[in-house]
């Protein structure tokens, strides 16, 4: 009995002492007005008037911070954030599945840039439980991408940029549909790594930026990131690979495929229909419609030529 | 060897306790964020003397917002695993038996999964659905290891390690399936983490770890005596069976709450009591708290290495446990050998 009331006591003293050491008392002082904002993954939050200092999570949004010419409010990105080469001085706080929550708190950021594609949840879940405002994007589509640029523009207070920068987007994109309206879908293989192959699913960011450049990813499948074997490829005989360069720029994929011997067994291969596109396809970011530019003129050539045009 | 007198175990805990909190204390000034010992002295002193609008606004949000939950979180997860450990070593009266090992981890991650895909917003449903999963793989894996209607060493861990491996398989495939769904990645449930803060409130997971871990206690003078033969204990007044439960319960509830907060994170529960029987004996009166206060010891120096030793880049701290932890006991080995 005497050991049970010991035991008894001790736990009630050991879980306030846990609850004084973990309970919050992060009542920020906003010291100016702030505006409730809620996010793309419906996270809500409220986001000073001046944003002043930013930390970005993901190379795109990086890139988005950049384009929108609020490159100084930038005072921390990842080890991954490349582009503009600029980037890479600022601070890092990590990689960006699994940033160090203290560096990010050591930046005294007012508003910390995050997406749903590669960041993970708990990240932001615990940054705004301490008081920081994180906004969350999470583009399915190109579209809503350039959404996501116009709204974090109004967020760090470049309304402006944000829009026109969206609108000049948009503008090449139309154009791009246009030129492109009476060409077939090319049936392509993307492939996110070559080994193993790793491609998209119809439900990605990539898949509807394909879709741009007028071509189609010829897995059909429920799962994102699919790993087809080399059997379905040989099944399904893609029109055309598509690599995208590494972080370097580096275009030795294609070589590296067509001197592979599981790849030789496509005709695509054989053919040398192999594209590679700058990996800024990869990244929700104003530098994908370069890369759909690209994919399109090389996909179809003869949509481009200047006799289309008269 | 010296008698155990209560005195000895205070004498012995009080160290252990101190040592804990030198770690806690180190612990607490490691970090991306500058801080020194002093300052973080005085930042304690200050909080608990309620006295929080003296501390500087960044060192509540680092030491009480992010450092010192995750070292409570080590501490539950670290006494909580060390404390099955022991408790299934001696249920087993296997040297070899871990939460870990017996599959019991892998089960209680497995239920943890379940629950985030079937019931993701009931609260408290992961803590029970781990426990759940705990419980029913020790049932399958004690099935398992029966051999002639005895409990067979190698056969009970080759139970173990099947089991293991093929629950794992079970996650990769359920992980891979859902990808993209909220659910955190295959490295948090197969090799452990603590970054992420628990949705349940710390004090009710120290509350029922204290719960649980005192129903072991209870019952170590009666596990001394069933660790020399339950005939024996069962002949000295022992009742065995309901011994044999109240341990089998509480561990898994252990198992259950330290994996459903941090994943499945190996070799602690192996690793404590093993070192603990070589420093202070064999005696479950005094293992059972050494072990609870040396796996905490051991969680938060792994973690504050985990997260440390690469800067911003952190390692799993399964990862460290396994890394720091196998010299260790391999060194005591050699030691007790020669």
């Amino acid at each position: 009995m005497r050991k049970w009331l010991i035991l008894l006591v001790l736990a009630t003293v050991g879980a306030t002492c846990a609850r004084t050491a973990s309970a919050m008392p992060f009542a920020q002082t906003p010291a100016e007005p702030g505006r409730a904002v809620t996010d793309e993954t419906g996270r809500h939050m409220t986001v000073p008037m001046n944003v002043r200092r930013i930390v970005s999570l993901a190379p795109n949004l990086t890139e988005i911070v950049y384009d929108l010419g609020a490159g100084d409010l930038l005072v921390g990105d990842t080890d991954f954030c490349d582009t503009p080469a600029a980037a890479r001085s600022k601070p890092h706080v990590g990689n960006p599945q699994k940033p160090s929550l203290e560096a990010i708190v050591a930046l005294h950021p007012d508003l910390v840039l995050a997406t749903a594609s590669i960041n993970a949840p708990e990240t932001a879940d615990t940054l705004l439980k301490l008081g920081i405002a994180v906004y969350t994007t999470y583009p399915h589509t190109v579209r809503q991408m350039l959404d996501s640029i116009s709204e974090i523009g109004a967020l760090i207070g470049a309304n402006e940029q944000g829009d026109s920068l969206k609108a000049s987007l948009r503008a090449r994109l139309d154009a791009l549909q246009t030129k492109l309206a009476d060409r077939p879908l090319a049936h392509v293989l993307f492939l996110v790594w070559a080994t193993p192959p790793m491609s998209v699913g119809p439900n990605t960011f990539i898949a509807d930026a394909l879709r741009w450049a007028g071509a189609e990813s010829v897995l059909v499948t429920h799962q994102d990131w699919p790993t087809p074997t080399f059997e379905e490829l040989l099944r399904i005989q893609p029109d055309y690979i598509v690599l995208t360069t590494d972080h370097e720029g580096d275009t030795s994929g294609a070589a590296q495929l067509r001197a592979d011997p599981d790849w030789k067994g496509l005709m695509a291969v054989q053919s040398n229909r192999i594209v590679t596109v700058n990996d800024r396809f990869d990244r929700p970011s104003p530098g994908l419609v370069d890369a759909i530019e690209q994919l399109a003129h090389d996909l179809h050539p003869e949509a481009f030529l200047p006799a289309v045009n008269q | 060897m010296k008698p155990l007198t209560p005195r000895r175990v205070l004498v012995i805990c009080g160290l252990l306790l101190a040592l804990l909190f030198a770690a806690v204390v180190i612990s607490l000034r490691m970090g991306a964020y500058p801080i020194t010992i002093p300052e973080i002295v005085t930042t304690l002193f200050n909080r608990f003397a309620g006295r929080s609008d003296q501390i500087p606004s960044e060192f509540l949000l680092v030491v009480f917002g992010l450092r010192l939950p995750r070292i409570a979180l080590g501490i539950i997860v670290g006494a909580a695993l060390s404390t099955a450990g022991a408790g299934f070593q001696a249920l087993l009266r296997n040297p070899l038996a871990d939460p870990y090992v017996l599959g019991v981890s892998s089960g209680a991650a497995l239920g943890a999964i379940m629950s985030l895909i079937f019931t993701p917003h009931v609260a408290g449903a992961i803590q029970i659905a781990s426990f759940v999963g705990a419980g029913v793989t020790i049932s399958i894996v004690f099935l398992l290891g029966r051999r002639g209607g005895q409990l067979d060493a190698a056969t009970l861990l080759l139970a173990g390690i099947i089991t293991t491996s093929f629950l794992s398989a079970v996650i990769m495939f359920l992980m891979t399936m859902l990808s993209g769904r909220d659910l955190r990645g295959i490295a948090f449930w197969v090799m452990g983490d603590l970054q992420t803060p628990p949705v349940i409130g710390l004090k009710w997971l120290f509350f029922v770890l204290v719960i649980a871990a005192g129903c072991i206690y209870t019952t170590t003078s009666d596990l001394n005596l069933i660790l020399t033969g339950e005939q024996e204990a069962h002949h000295l007044g022992v009742n065995v069976r309901r011994v044999k439960l109240v341990v089998y319960v509480a561990s898994s509830i252990l198992t259950g709450l330290a994996v459903s907060v941090s994943g499945a994170i190996g070799y602690v529960g192996l690793l404590v009591p093993h070192v603990m029987r070589m420093l202070f004996g064999t005696d479950y009166r005094l293992l059972v708290p050494t072990s609870a206060i040396g796996g905490a010891i051991l969680i938060v120096v792994a973690d504050t290495l985990a997260r440390t030793v690469l800067g911003t880049t952190e390692i799993p701290v399964g990862a460290m446990t396994a890394l720091a932890g196998a010299p260790v006991f391999i060194y005591l080995m050699r030691r007790r050998v020669r």
